[in-house]
């Protein structure tokens, strides 16, 4: 089904009625499995994907072959461990997807080393920190829906880190063919916009401007990548800024349940 | 799309909703007017402001302070490029004098020395076991940190090597107390007391992380003996600080029956030859349906209180045992000791005071 | 399974103290490549590429076949990748390694999902047969950035491939023989290359074009970015690793275009030479036959 792109030009709005600048819904819950470490379930639009961190633990003698484990335990640092399973439901055609799948792999791989990058590995010699994904329903910006709610599940495990790892995705108008230069750029494509138009998954730390993944994976003139930068970072504040609330919400709500004891207030430190 | 996919639902539905309806109320009535909140009344919308600074939540990635007289703590790091202490953890402040810190509102647990910990035996090795107690690393306990049959303080032998199985092998259970702490954050227990050792006739239960409420809490007491109703004999609990926790039949510690029996003067030797055989015993004594039933009820006692977001400690397992008893016996029909859902929320309702 | 030895603390040290006084242990400029050479086998579409002690081969072969069930007007093509441990006793046969998975996804992420290759020109008999187009790299030696010379390799063996010469007359399918007809060129849409930029330093301030080995241990991050030499960018993985600041990102991508242009003037001067170096043998060949008559 090609996706219908001379509406834009006329109203400015999207398939799903959006602007340009517009992130999808974005809900978000932790602490949602009781039995892990850390836990955490994130919607954008409708891509849904759950996440689950266990650790950081030392692998017992049992887990694994001897050598993934003596790789794992012989570092200085916390090895993180991603896993990703799609769920045969998630998508319309229900295609199975191995779990050594190629693409699957480099999913893994990307979010783990974006992870460790922000995380204070260095506090945690030995052990492993388990990070397990399950995407219940994709519709677009998959990769950047599972950074977020890893980084989510990190920080309800209590793992320190730099900062929020957020990302999200930014395209632009028209296809790589139309070298229309006025092509405009869009914010958090869903999966007809990602089928149809270019695009590039970023994923920045906290508010700041560093980018800690970059990937595009679809043609796309040099002259667009700017703009698409400038939107995709500018879409990853929005979301710490949401992805922070989550957190905030959920702590000051142990604070008066008196769960958690209060914190002393920056104010009354500076008196003395 | 063909299948819906439903959001996982609250814990606690009742408390969520009536947070959401405070939260509504406050929105709809303009948070602007913020000075005129009740306590324990915030707005979700103004949680991001500066006011609301009681409650002081930090996130990852928030600058605590850019003031050069603190020094940064655990939960914080300092920025290479500006110097200011940052968050790295979500949590709440705590100082001590200069030193920042940042409580995380959930996390493992990090040993201490003097800790007193329950764990379970991972791996057993030539000179020692690994345990796990719930920490980011296994801790060690040496085969010279414990109490070997025998007489209470005997060198360690070879024989003691070979046999080391014979004293705690892989999926045994001890309380143990936190000896010392590697550099990288590892610890090394002692059972060199007859308070410690392996765990016998009871059940265990895990309470997952520390900090964030539903944890075990430092607190002067971590084990005690107390009575149980409905005719059972006395219970021992052991909460430990790592929040595992023990519950089993009470047995008359070593230490009295050695104290008896001195009085006694009577073959002192050989009685505590006896006393380490059972010490190191895999064989439960025999336990009364009474006294299963009320260890079962304390373990779920202590399940309720997880569930709920409450604090487990000596107090608050006394009186929700005390809770939990009343209610088995205001409940019509046979005694129930199913304390999950409906019951949990009655008991931790119960205590709290609601 | 043997680990590749990892530089001790003081060798990172010394690498990176280098580097923050703009000295590269080899002596290069920081986006200076080592000396790039490339070779074509006899056969066509072999090509076998240097990049100082970095070599890989890339072969490719076609043969005809019957077309995926969901794709019948397609033509099949596939990139093989095998990291053997004649490259580095660390790889091992029959279990891909992260390295060997992120550099065959790569590839087709370049190369195939690009477009480069016309995949509906493989397609001899809709729905029944089509042309399957394979290439297998194989890497002889690994001392850094495999991608960018695996990459080089795949299009300049692609490039030089002939596919034997076929015709359809009534029904009947003729594949011919390199006797009886000159094998023919595939039909190339646009050659992209890969330009691998490796970062170092806290903030990954430091950014290098074409890391060794050494340099790979060492780096925080990288960024592949595959462009052609119009200023199309095919692909970009910046995969994890420490944020690098997004205006850096913007002129790695702008040098790289460069480097890319630089790319492909060397291959297509290359396949000038070969085809020159083919054609005079025939040429020779020719004239030496008028003589004889």
């Amino acid at each position: 089904m090609p996706l219908d792109t001379s509406a834009y030009s006329l109203a400015l709005l999207r398939v799903d009625g959006r602007r340009w600048n517009e992130l999808r819904r974005i809900h978000a819950q932790i602490r949602t499995q009781a039995a892990a470490d850390g836990s955490s379930y994130l919607e954008m639009g409708h891509t849904k994907v759950m996440c689950v961190v266990t650790g950081p633990s030392e692998p017992g003698p049992r887990r694994g072959t001897a050598g993934a484990g003596a790789a794992g335990a012989s570092k200085a640092v916390a090895e993180v461990a991603v896993s990703v399973v799609v769920a045969g439901f998630s998508s319309v055609d229900r295609k199975k997807r191995g779990r050594n799948d190629k693409r699957n792999l480099e999913l893994q791989s990307t979010i783990a080393n974006a992870l460790a990058a922000s995380l204070h590995t260095h506090l945690f010699p030995h052990s492993v920190i388990q990070v397990s994904l399950h995407v219940l329903s994709q519709d677009g910006s998959l990769l950047a829906a599972l950074i977020n709610a890893a980084t989510l599940a990190c920080v309800d495990a209590g793992i320190p880190m730099t900062d929020y790892v957020v990302a999200c995705t930014a395209g632009s108008t028209s296809t790589y063919a139309a070298g229309d230069e006025s092509a405009d750029p869009l914010l958090d494509l869903n999966h007809q916009e990602e089928q149809e138009l270019p695009g590039l998954t970023v994923a920045t730390l906290g508010e700041s401007d560093r980018v800690a993944v970059l990937v595009c994976e679809s043609r796309v003139q040099v002259g667009r990548l700017e703009g698409m930068l400038a939107v995709g970072v500018d879409g990853c504040k929005q979301v710490r800024e949401i992805l922070d609330r989550v957190v905030r919400d959920k702590g000051k709500r142990m604070v008066l349940e008196g769960t958690v004891a209060k914190g002393e207030g920056l104010e009354d430190m500076d008196l003395d | 799309m063909p299948i819906t996919i439903t959001a996982p639902k609250a814990v606690r539905p009742s408390y969520a909703a009536a947070d959401n309806a405070s939260d509504d109320s406050d929105s709809d009535a303009s948070s602007d007017n913020g000075a005129a909140d009740l306590e324990g009344d915030i707005p979700m919308a103004s949680s991001r402001r500066k006011e609301d600074k009681s409650y002081s939540i930090v996130t990852p990635g928030e600058v605590i302070t850019d003031d050069p007289q603190w020094m940064r703590g655990h939960g914080t790091f300092v920025s290479p490029s500006t110097s200011a202490i940052v968050s790295s953890v979500a949590g709440t402040i705590t100082r001590t004098n200069k030193l920042l810190s940042v409580r995380p509102l959930r996390a493992r647990y990090t040993p201490e020395v003097g800790d007193l910990v329950v764990g379970r035996i991972v791996e057993v090795q030539a000179k020692r076991w690994r345990v796990d107690v719930g920490a980011s690393q296994l801790a060690s306990l040496p085969l010279s940190a414990i109490n070997l049959p025998g007489g209470i303080l005997r060198k360690r032998t070879e024989t003691d090597e070979l046999q080391i199985r014979t004293f705690f092998a892989e999926g045994d259970l001890l309380v143990a107390e936190v000896q010392q702490l590697f550099s990288d954050g590892g610890a090394v227990l002692h059972t060199r007391s007859l308070k410690y050792g392996k765990l016998r006739n009871g059940v265990f239960v895990a309470v997952s992380g520390m900090g964030g409420g539903s944890g075990v809490v430092r607190s002067r007491r971590q084990v005690w003996t107390m009575e149980a109703a409905n005719g059972a004999g006395p219970l021992d609990i052991v909460l430990g600080v790592n929040g595992f926790v023990w519950i089993s039949k009470h047995v008359e510690t070593p230490e009295a029956l050695i104290a008896e029996t001195k009085s006694a003067t009577t073959g002192i030797t050989n009685l505590e030859e006896s006393v380490s055989t059972t010490m190191y015993s895999s064989q439960n004594d025999r336990i009364g349906v009474e006294t299963m039933r009320e260890i079962s009820r304390i373990r779920g006692v202590v399940t309720a209180l997880v569930e709920n977001g409450l604090r487990v400690d000596e107090d608050m397992l006394v009186r929700g045992y005390h809770e939990a008893v009343e209610m088995a016996m205001l409940g019509e029909g046979p005694d129930d000791i199913y304390l999950g859902g409906e019951r949990g929320e009655q008991l931790a309702a119960a205590l709290t005071g609601v | 399974m043997p680990r590749e030895a990892e530089p001790s603390l003081n060798e990172r040290q010394f690498i990176l103290q280098a580097l923050q006084e703009n000295l590269r242990l080899d002596g290069r400029e920081f986006d200076q490549y080592r000396p790039l050479e490339l070779t074509f086998g006899d056969q066509y579409g072999v090509a076998d590429v240097t990049l100082g002690k970095t070599r890989v081969l890339a072969k490719a072969s076609a043969e005809v076949t019957v077309p995926y069930v969901d794709r019948p007007l397609d033509g099949i093509f596939n990139i093989a990748t095998e990291l053997s441990p004649m490259a580095s006793p660390a790889f091992e046969v029959g279990r891909p390694t992260e390295t060997e998975v992120l550099l065959s996804r790569l590839l087709e992420k370049t190369v195939r999902r690009s477009g480069a290759l016309d995949t509906e020109s493989l397609c001899l008999v809709a729905g029944q047969k089509v042309w399957s187009v394979r290439v297998d790299v194989h890497v002889l030696s690994h001392d850094g950035n495999l991608i960018d010379a695996a990459c080089l390799a795949v299009v300049a063996a692609l490039r030089h491939f002939r596919k034997p010469d076929t015709s359809m007359e009534s029904g009947i399918l003729t594949v011919y023989t390199p006797a009886e007809r000159e094998p023919v060129a595939l039909s190339w849409l646009h050659s992209p290359f890969c330009v691998t930029w490796s970062y170092f330093g806290d903030e990954g301030e430091i950014a290098l074009l074409d890391a060794t080995w050494r340099e790979e241990q060492v780096r925080v991050g990288s960024c592949t970015i595959s462009l052609n030499r119009h200023g199309e960018i095919c692909q970009i993985a910046k995969l994890g690793g420490t944020p690098v600041e997004a205006v850096t990102l913007l002129q790695c991508t702008n040098t790289a275009l460069t480097k890319v242009k630089e790319f492909s003037s060397f291959l297509d001067k290359k396949l000038a030479e070969d085809i020159k170096r083919r054609d005079k043998g025939g040429l020779m060949a020719e004239l030496s036959a008028e003589n004889d008559r």
